[in-house]
């Protein structure tokens, strides 16, 4: 009876009042020009992050799987959406060459024949959900086989993510080495540098996470969610509930590895460069930050996180570069040891607090610890 | 080849005569010293005798001939002709300034040239002449001076010239080595000089002597003689020589299975020491992760503690540092220790880094870790925000860029057997994992503070039940694994950098080193750090190529879980989950 | 005539963790529609016994057969499941953060795909049978509190009421009436025994008199060192004099 009241009602208001803010009231704020270009394309970074935060969530949150490879998955997408963007260069390089700049620069003059099919921007499209999702689908799949959970699936797939950029930093991937790529120019024929092409792209971005958001909440309201979260709580009783665990694991994984590509395709072109230092277990772990902070469990909460961290990153990195990242790192500490449900569940935990507060007002100091879930065992 | 033959025999023979000369001249000066009977020398009335004079010091070979003679011959010698009309070979000295004359120095006994009144004589260079050298002089000087290299005090020094006189195969030269051979004691030595002299037998007129040395360079695996039998073989081959082609080639073959031999020592003892570099960074992680069940995201960072605590202990037992954390200045004097003091910061520098990477995780255990002991997702969380802090507070306190932390001079050099060379500093690498190792053990085996933590970890609540304070050992226990990690920063700041990310570069390796070893055992760590260790040095020797080795060693740690989900050493419980 | 097949056939098993035998060349057969009550001191082998039929272990060696046509240590836990086998646990494990109904909606027999998880809806047949089942473990008003918050009983009540909702063959209940009242206790027998006859069902158990209760002239086997030392009559059982040594007698001594 006290499951999340607060939380659940609260929701779908708030996700609804969120949809039509991002969607429309932002973009005709740019046309009015109420709001930056500038202004508009970070938030359409924040959102894409955003994405990413929800695909974690859904991972972490529900299924109890502490995903560090999520940034990888990201950055794959993004990758596939830019090796099309640099062949729309063309000519227009800095070596007037068809062939994308450091390829010429790195002396080749053929351009390898995995790149060929990325002239297409459906074929593009289609291998950022394949690829990722492939990668996915085997690491999983062997994952999940041998039943590796908790922390052990945590450091293999950052172990993953660290292989990979190990392999995305070698030049002879032809995928740009450490610089990656950059300066693109177009995207299906638009021109990348203008405000109607960024504002299309913000609200491409900003539907395709609402559209992620309510199809995660049907997920999650299904009974694939019930099995979703009975994994998380207890794994073994599941599988003695004649579920095969595994495939469950393995479809939410795929799913969520595809969900993140997407963001990072949607990424690529408004950033405009990609490089494998995205590639990162940092970066996934910072991605998790959002979601503590956020509210982990709940749709919402993740992309709260994902903004107001990015929000807060873009003002502290220029006010107090040094102590940035002591702020970031701090908080993060109090927040997973204080606020386990994050910023959304706040009030639910003012409200327990009042309420213990009035039956043994001397006994606040108990109230942090026991206000805790149980973790993965 | 004949003339050449008949020229060296003449050399030879003028060589002789002029030693016998030379001892007449000995027997009636007594003992001269080198620059002496350079100087000698010099002043011999003619070419001949004054090569006789040069190959009588083959008598007395010492490094010195070398430097005196090479002076000789880049005309750095002059001849004065003083007032009584004497001819004194001379070494110019430097030139006075607001002069264009400059002073001399004898060349025998180094004495300033002085004039009847005593005053030192000075001269325009212009006015004095240059001490000449033919080129059968110049001959003469190299066969002096390739054997008194050979004739070298220091081992090391004399083995390098015994080896390098095989260059070139020249015949000449084997008379020198023949001649050190009948007095050289070392084995060593020895060993190089048959060695050098197989190698220019090679090129000997004599067939059955070049079949010979070729049996004998492949029985020693020479690494020297590999290409010039490969050229050999391929000559004969063309010339129909076959009894030397097949020697050659028999020799080729042996070296070749050689050379494989030391590559595969090498490859394992690279192996063995990367694992040991692996096992150092891992032991602390098997103690908190493996023992505890805890996440340390931050050990990384207890490893920095220990290389930045070294790198302090260094500045104090020099000269003092000065640090400017959070803009605040702040000097620490120095001891101003000699340079045999501050070879000994390290041993003082060890157990201070245990110590203060030990503390740093006590406080990190009572702020954060106490909280989250049964939510371990949580904890890895929680350290990995602390990983951050620390990572900046580095970098506030010692600045972005690595700082430098010598190592002792004992690291560097190498110990060379059979063709295999040990370096001092991975020899030193492994010697430390043992050590390490063999103290954990006793801490966790044979101290009753191992007691409580073996009691605790097997039976949290049991042990809490039989009045053990489990708060008290899960605090001991995380320091002391922090500590470890602090001993492993002492040490990798001997052989690597120091900077504020030290710890990211390992942390993703030592805990594949814990999974794959199996959680909670100790032994498993060890062998599972020998094992990566040894599979990426392997598949670097034959990728050449230490970033695809790396991936494909991560894939085979996945694919290694596939076929044991929990590690090398399971530990059984009979609990649920 | 043709004997009847054994529903359930262990043969020669054997396993041992660390060089404990747990469960040493134990033989163990059941006819369908039984409920077999199994009893036996600690470390007797009970719950590892469990563990085999449900693969949660798998055996040194041996052999179980369910069915006589399935090999059970060819399957895994799910699919052992899927056969009709269902398991209660010795401390009662429900999902915690679920309703009541919602670990029901979980247990409820049918297909166990993602695409049914996903699109598959509960039928006014399951829906019925829900209240039947809550009604049968008596909590219908409690069907949309979390399970985490019931009583230690209820807890024990609703996994046996998720037995029921997977439509097992045969149930294994292990130590059902740990930690209940008396009157928890009897009931709990009321409803197994209101069970025998529709499911196959082995009941492990310590309390005596909870077994006397259940087993009402069935077969009583006890387990001692990890095989079977006496099957019979529970009075014949508990007049046998090893039983009254190994487990009976130290009870009493204890007692």
């Amino acid at each position: 009876m006290t499951k999340a009241p607060i939380t659940s009602k609260v929701q779908m208001p708030l996700l609804m009042v969120m949809a039509v803010f991002l969607i429309v009231v932002m973009p005709v704020l740019n046309m009015t020009g109420h709001i930056q270009d500038y202004t508009l394309n970070l938030w359409g970074k924040y959102l894409c992050y955003g994405i990413m935060a929800v695909s974690i969530d859904l991972l972490w949150g529900y299924t109890g799987l502490l995903c560090l490879g999520q940034a990888l998955f990201f950055t794959l997408g993004g990758y596939m959406m830019g090796m099309h963007m640099m062949l729309m260069i063309g000519k227009l390089g800095a070596y007037n060459s068809n062939l994308p700049d450091f390829m010429v620069f790195l002396g080749h003059s053929k351009l390898p024949s995995f790149w060929e099919p990325f002239y297409s921007f459906p074929f593009a499209l289609l291998m950022v959900f394949l690829v990722p999702g492939l990668l996915a689908f085997i690491f999983g799949y062997l994952a999940f086989r041998s039943r590796i959970k908790g922390v052990y699936f945590s450091i293999l797939t950052q172990a993953l993510t660290y292989g990979a950029s190990l392999l995305f930093f070698r030049n002879e991937l032809m995928m740009g080495g450490n610089n990656g790529f950059t300066d693109f120019r177009s995207i299906l024929g638009a021109d990348l540098r203008t405000g109607s092409t960024q504002r299309i792209l913000y609200i491409t971005t900003a539907i395709l996470l609402v559209a992620v958001i309510f199809g995660c909440k049907w997920l999650t309201n299904s009974r694939f969610g019930l099995i979703q979260r009975a994994i998380r709580d207890s794994e073994n009783r599941v599988l003695f509930s004649g579920y095969a665990t595994a495939n469950f694991k393995l479809f939410i994984f795929v799913v969520c590895a595809m969900i993140a590509a997407v963001a990072g395709a949607l990424f690529v072109p408004q950033v405009g460069i990609i490089n494998p230092s995205e590639m990162t277990a940092e970066k996934s772990l910072e991605a998790v930050v959002w979601v503590a902070l956020g509210g982990r469990g709940t749709l919402v909460g993740p992309v709260i996180g994902a903004i107001s961290v990015n929000a807060l990153k873009s003002w502290a990195t220029r006010e107090y570069p040094d102590f940035w990242i002591l702020i970031l790192g701090g908080s993060f500490v109090l927040v997973v040891m204080f606020m386990p449900k994050g910023i959304v569940g706040i009030p639910a935990q003012i409200q327990g607090f009042l309420k213990r507060f009035k039956r043994h007002p001397g006994r606040l100091s108990k109230v942090v610890q026991t206000e805790t879930e149980p973790a993965e065992s | 080849m004949d003339r050449q033959g008949f020229m060296t025999r003449l050399m030879w023979i003028a060589g002789l005569l002029g030693i016998v000369l030379a001892i007449q001249e000995v027997s009636a000066q007594g003992e001269m010293s080198v620059r002496e009977k350079v100087a000698a020398a010099i002043t011999m009335p003619d070419s001949d005798n004054q090569i006789a004079a040069v190959l009588a010091l083959k008598l007395t070979p010492s490094p010195e001939i070398v430097e005196w003679l090479g002076k000789w011959k880049e005309g750095l010698v002059f001849i004065y002709q003083d007032e009584t009309g004497a001819t004194i070979p001379v070494l110019l000295g430097e030139k006075k300034t607001g002069t264009r004359k400059v002073t001399m120095r004898r060349l025998d006994d180094d004495s300033v040239v002085k004039a009847g009144d005593g005053m030192s004589v000075e001269v325009a260079p212009l006015d004095v002449e240059m001490a000449e050298t033919s080129s059968k002089l110049r001959k003469a000087m190299k066969q002096v001076t390739d054997l008194a290299a050979l004739a070298n005090p220091d081992l090391a020094l004399r083995i390098r010239a015994i080896e390098d006189s095989a260059i070139g195969q020249d015949p000449e030269k084997l008379p020198a080595l023949l001649m050190l051979k009948k007095t050289e004691q070392n084995q060593k030595a020895l060993d190089a000089l048959d060695e050098s002299i197989a190698i220019i037998n090679l090129r000997s007129v004599d067939t059955a002597k070049r079949v010979e040395a070729a049996g004998l360079l492949g029985r020693r695996g020479s690494l020297a003689a590999f290409d010039l039998l490969k050229t050999i073989a391929a000559e004969e081959k063309k010339s129909g020589n076959r009894k030397m082609e097949e020697a050659a080639l028999l020799a080729v073959k042996r070296i070749e299975a050689h050379i494989s031999t030391i590559n595969a020592t090498g490859t394992m003892f690279r192996g063995i020491s990367s694992g040991s570099v692996l096992l150092v960074v891992a032991i602390g992680l098997a103690i908190t992760f493996g023992l505890m069940g805890i996440i340390n995201m931050a050990h990384g960072e207890f490893i920095a503690v220990g290389a930045y605590t070294t790198y302090l202990v260094q500045n104090i037992f020099a000269k003092g540092i000065d640090l400017s954390p959070f803009g605040k200045s702040i000097s620490i004097p120095g001891m101003k220790l000699s340079e045999g003091g501050m070879d000994m910061y390290f041993i003082a520098a060890l157990p201070l880094s245990f110590v203060i990477a030990a503390l740093v995780g006590l406080l990190l255990e009572r702020s954060v870790i106490q909280f989250l002991y049964r939510r371990p997702l949580e904890s890895l969380l929680a350290t990995w925000g602390v990983s951050l802090v620390m990572q900046q507070l580095f970098r506030l306190i010692f600045g972005p860029n690595n700082v430098q932390v010598s190592s002792p001079t004992w690291l560097s050099g190498n110990w060379t057997v059979n063709d295999v060379v040990f370096g001092w500093n991975r020899l030193f690498v492994i010697g430390f994992a043992v050590l390490i190792i063999i103290a954990t053990w006793l801490v966790l085996n044979k101290t009753s503070l191992g007691l409580l933590i073996r009691s605790v970890m097997q039976n949290r609540n049991m042990a809490a039940c039989m009045g053990v304070r489990t708060e008290r050992v899960n605090m001991m226990t995380f320091a002391f694994g922090c500590g470890l990690a602090g001993l492993a920063g002492a040490f990798l700041s001997q052989i690597g950098n120091v900077g504020p990310s030290l710890g990211q570069n390992y942390i993703v390796d030592a805990f594949m080193t814990v999974v794959v070893g199996g959680v909670g055992n100790i032994l498993g760590t060890v062998i599972s750090a020998l094992g990566i260790g040894m599979a990426d040095q392997t598949l670097q020797q034959y990728l050449g190529n230490p970033v695809i080795g790396k991936i494909l060693v991560l894939g085979g740690i996945i694919l290694f879980l596939q076929w044991r989900p929990q590690g090398l050493f399971v530990t059984r419980s009979r609990s649920l989950d | 005539m043709k004997q009847k097949p054994f529903l359930l056939a262990a043969e020669g098993l054997n396993k041992s963790f660390d060089g404990f035998k747990a469960i040493n060349d134990l033989s163990f057969y059941l006819d369908e529609g039984e409920l077999r009550t199994v009893i036996g001191p600690n470390g007797a082998g009970k719950t590892t016994f469990l563990d085999l039929i449900t693969g949660r272990t798998q055996p040194d060696s041996g052999t179980l057969e369910w069915d006589s046509e399935h090999d059970l240590l060819k399957l895994n836990e799910y699919e052992i499941y899927r056969l009709g086998i269902g398991r209660k646990f010795q401390t009662p494990t429900v999902y915690g953060d679920h309703s009541v109904v919602e670990n029901l909606i979980l247990s409820m027999a049918g297909p166990r795909s993602i695409w049914h998880s996903l699109f598959g809806k509960v039928t006014a047949v399951q829906r019925d049978r829900i209240a039947e089942i809550l009604k049968t473990i008596k909590l219908y008003s409690e069907a949309h509190r979390k399970a985490g918050e019931l009583a230690h009983g209820q807890k024990q009540w609703l996994e046996i009421g998720m037995l029921l909702a997977q439509e097992a063959r045969l149930l294994l209940v292990d130590e059902p009436a740990a930690g209940m009242t008396d009157e928890e206790t009897y009931r709990t027998g009321e409803l197994l025994l209101s069970l025998a006859g529709k499911h196959t069902i082995v009941v492990i158990e310590h309390d005596m008199e909870f077994v006397r209760q259940i087993s009402q002239g069935r077969t009583v086997t006890v387990l001692h060192q990890g095989n079977v030392l006496c099957e019979g009559h529970v009075d014949k059982v508990q007049s046998d004099e090893r039983v009254i040594e190994v487990y009976l007698g130290r009870k009493s001594k204890a007692a």
